[in-house]
């Protein structure tokens, strides 16, 4: 389930040609990526407790739409708006009809429902889509860019700058925007952001859409990264971002974003260092655990 | 007499805040102490680096002539210490019973392997509704603990600290969110525990039960000791008052 | 197979249903044990041996995994664990000698014919069950019910929390590397990715279906989800779609699991009884 993932991620024929710089690089596209997918899954911890595991059914749903829209339209532009869109609705919707009944079960209650709920969504995209995957008619963004000497993808620069300017706006939001303010508001103390009369629940919605509609960007740049989208794209990548947001310290969002670049870097070296040994998602994890042992509450302590 | 515990030069810091600092007093053998002093003042922190929950980043805690300061908090509590939270902590999946029968059995569960070969619970449980009667809340023994009301489970906090025989009882705030009548009796019953022999250390804002109750007070303000002696030295010191009555007033103005 | 499963989720219900340590990489350890069984059994060891090798190195490597417990929590614990798993079986698939993707084959019988084999896993299960009560009800089981509820008071109260906890990683890792163990001569046949996070979000599952610490819930909760999958055979498309939404479905509308389930529709049927005239 796991190789096309590999695949896509490893590029074999160069690997060995690779300089420390391309290293470097690669792992920042990795890192970025990560960091999409776990801000989602770091912004439902932050506020409700809960490892959102079904997120991973969400940027692959976004993954499906993005390319499926792009087909139709013909336009990515347009695509990815709208499925981020759809896609956070749908996340709000998770939140309403799956989340908010168990808030007060103990914490595996929703872990296990969310593992379910996300068991269930892949196979209903393998029942829609099929199980092979479907590819772009004509893939955007694979033209070749130079970037200090080094060939990229367009595809792979625009995961990065996506990703960037996405988490810098969000980050410049909530600290601008009223509701942005009300969001950290009821993150850091819910109580006393409710006695300021926040209304949580709202609050709950918003993180949900955001969350899953970054998510469903990540989905749709990965999509173009290996020009497919299957049923099981997020499973890998979503282990790792709950990697990441516990390295991170759970629910801190700048240790999040840091956890997930240091994760691709890592990866990056780590694949050519010590690939022999280990395959790419055991070295993400084995810097999981070396850590913790470490640091038990994470690289950042969350709240 | 003897003192059974002494605290030395204790120094605790939660990242740049210091909860305490330099505080050293010692507690003589069947004595009862009241530890005040006002909100934020590192009465809890103090009790707690006792029973050692968090680590002290400076001095020394002796219990019964031994340096207990480097020791996990089950041995202290082995060893002869017990408390009682300020905020109650039941264990919500048990009945009130067995929240007391677990501590009641104590000599069951100090080796793993021995636990595993002892089955009978019912010398504990007898023992345990003995502890339940003391503390007066033995009708509600078969109950679950969710829902009762808060005077209930302070009390409940009360026997299990008992069941532990322990030779001194860290008390926090038992009496907070009591009424008059409710308080005065737990605090009676703290008392009759005294007499059995059993060293006191009571961490209250109730000043009236306090002075009525302990023959001691040592006074906390802002992580410092302020005072310490018999209650009406204490409480005619201005010091004291000035640092209480000055809190008291912010306190009284949000 | 069911037998099998049975021995893996009551071994995760000593660590997860009744001290309360989350485990999201119990496959790991039923992975060691059929590994480490398998090898044995290729060099022509006898059935007790490997089984007891395999018991005996899944609970030596699950005390170590034990030992993580007592630094992370809850949440911090659970992806731990995970991790646990992932870097098994990352481990596995790189080592030419464990056979890497390719598994491990031809791996001899257990010469016990197959009513035989049948009647070992049996003799297993009951044991593990018998085991499973007796913690339960023994002073264990009443220290492990307090450092799931709660292990700082559990500590106030003299609890060892960290022996309490490295004892059920030991025994609970033990058995699942003995259910590895059986698992080998069973299937005669294993690859990594029978041992991945899928396969302890199964485990686990059966653990939460059949409701947290209930020997019994756990036991009917096993049974029912190993037979589902053949019982919808005629719809195998659906399958993992109905087992992802019945856990879904009762984590949500009955988060105690099936023994919680019960407990209540007891309660309101003696409560509604009462009331009656
Ligand atoms: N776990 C903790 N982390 C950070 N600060 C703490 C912690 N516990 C207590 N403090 C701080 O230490 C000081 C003393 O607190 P505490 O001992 O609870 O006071 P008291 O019990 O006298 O009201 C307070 O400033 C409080 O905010
Ligand atoms: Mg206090």
């Amino acid at each position: 389930m796991t190789h096309r993932w590999r695949a896509v991620q490893t590029y074999p024929e160069t690997i060995y040609s690779m300089l420390w710089f391309e290293l470097l690089i690669q792992g920042i596209i990795h890192g970025s990526m990560y960091a999409i997918i776990a801000v989602g899954l770091s912004l439902v911890y932050g506020l409700l407790r809960i490892l959102h595991v079904a997120h991973a059914g969400l940027f692959t749903l976004g993954g499906y739409l993005g390319l499926l829209l792009t087909n139709a339209t013909g336009s990515l532009i347009l695509a990815t708006p709208v499925a981020a869109a759809v896609v956070g609705v749908i996340g709000m919707i998770i939140y309403r009809v799956c989340y908010h009944p168990i808030l007060d079960q103990p914490p595996y209650v929703a872990l296990i429902a969310s593992i379910g709920l996300f068991i269930a969504m892949e196979e209903i995209y393998r029942l829609i889509f099929g199980p092979y995957g479907l590819s772009y008619a004509r893939p955007p963004l694979q033209f070749q860019v130079q970037f200090f000497g080094i060939q990229l993808r367009a595809a792979e620069v625009g995961m990065v700058v996506v990703s960037t300017v996405l988490l810098t706006a969000l980050s410049y939001l909530s600290q601008k925007t009223r509701l942005g303010i009300a969001w950290r508001a009821t993150v850091d103390d819910p109580q006393m952001a409710a006695s300021f009369g926040i209304d949580a629940v709202r609050v709950r919605y918003l993180n949900f859409f955001i969350g899953s509609a970054l998510a469903a960007v990540g989905g749709i740049y990965v999509s173009l990264l290996s020009n497919l989208v299957e049923p099981t794209m997020g499973g890998v990548p979503s282990y790792k971002a709950l990697a990441i947001i516990v390295l991170g310290g759970l629910g801190n969002l700048k240790g999040t974003l840091i956890a997930a670049l240091l994760l691709g870097i890592v990866e990056a070296f780590g694949t050519i260092y010590i690939g022999q040994w280990l395959d790419r998602d055991a070295i993400a994890f084995a810097l999981l655990i070396v850590i913790l042992m470490i640091r038990p509450q994470g690289l950042f302590a969350g709240r | 007499m003897t003192a059974l515990l002494e605290i030395q030069d204790v120094g605790v810091q939660f990242g740049g805040v210091r909860a305490l600092t330099n505080v050293g007093f010692s507690v003589a053998t069947g004595e009862f102490l009241s530890l005040i002093g006002p909100n934020g003042a590192g009465k809890t922190t103090l009790v707690r680096g006792i029973t050692g929950v968090i680590r002290l980043q400076q001095g020394r805690i002796v219990f019964a002539g031994r340096d207990i300061s480097a020791w996990p908090v089950h041995r202290r509590i082995r060893a002869g210490l017990a408390m009682t939270h300020q905020i109650v902590r039941p264990f919500h999946s048990m009945t009130v019973l067995d929240n007391v029968a677990l501590p009641a059995g104590h000599e069951n569960i100090g080796n793993v392997v021995k636990a595993l070969l002892r089955l009978n619970r019912s010398p504990a449980r007898k023992k345990a509704l003995e502890l339940l009667s003391l503390v007066e809340i033995v009708d509600v023994a078969h109950q679950s603990v969710r829902g009762l009301p808060l005077g209930v489970v302070k009390r409940l906090e009360l026997a299990r600290a008992l069941a532990l025989e322990p030779q001194l009882l860290l008390l926090d705030e038992p009496l907070a969110g009591l009424n008059s009548q409710e308080a005065a009796r737990l605090a009676d019953m703290i008392t009759g525990i005294n007499r059995q022999g059993v060293t006191i250390m009571m961490i209250e804002h109730n000043l009236g039960e306090v002075l009525r109750v302990s023959r001691r007070l040592v006074v906390l303000d802002n992580g410092r000791k302020i005072a310490d002696g018999d209650p009406d030295t204490v409480m005619a010191d201005p010091v004291v008052r000035s640092a209480y009555v000055g809190k008291e007033k912010q306190d009284a103005a949000p | 197979m069911v037998g099998i499963n049975i021995i893996l989720a009551l071994s995760l219900n000593l660590i997860t249903g009744f001290c309360g340590q989350i485990s999201l990489g119990h496959a790991a350890f039923y992975g060691i044990g059929a590994y480490c069984t398998a090898l044995l059994a290729k060099i022509g060891m006898p059935l007790p041996l490997t089984l007891l090798a395999g018991t005996i190195l899944a609970g030596g490597v699950g005390l170590i995994v034990g030992l993580t417990s007592l630094r992370v929590r809850d949440d911090f614990l659970a992806i731990t664990t995970m991790g646990v798993g992932f870097l098994f079986v990352g481990i596995v698939r790189q080592q030419d000698l464990l056979g890497g993707e390719m598994g491990i084959s031809a791996i001899p019988s257990s010469g016990l014919g197959k009513i035989g084999f049948l009647l070992l896993v049996l003799v297993f299960v009951v044991l593990v069950t018998i085991w499973n009560l007796f913690v339960k009800k023994s002073w264990m089981g009443f220290a492990f019910d307090a450092v799931a509820d709660d292990e700082d008071t559990a500590r106030l109260l003299s609890v060892d929390v960290a022996a309490y906890k490295l004892a059920a990683f030991a025994m609970g890792t033990a058995l699942a590397g003995l259910a590895g163990g059986l698992y080998v001569y069973f299937a005669r046949f294993i690859v990594p990715d029978d041992f991945g996070f899928i396969m302890s979000i199964s485990i686990l599952s059966m653990v939460a279906v059949g409701g947290i610490g209930s020997v019994a819930g756990v036991l009917s909760a096993t049974i029912i989800l190993t037979l589902m999958p053949e019982f919808f055979r005629f719809v195998s498309d659906y399958k993992l779609l109905i087992y992802g939404a019945l856990l879904f479905f009762v984590m949500r509308f009955a988060p105690g699991g099936m023994a919680g389930f019960v407990r209540r529709l007891f309660l309101s049927a003696r409560s509604s009884s009462g009331a009656g005239p």
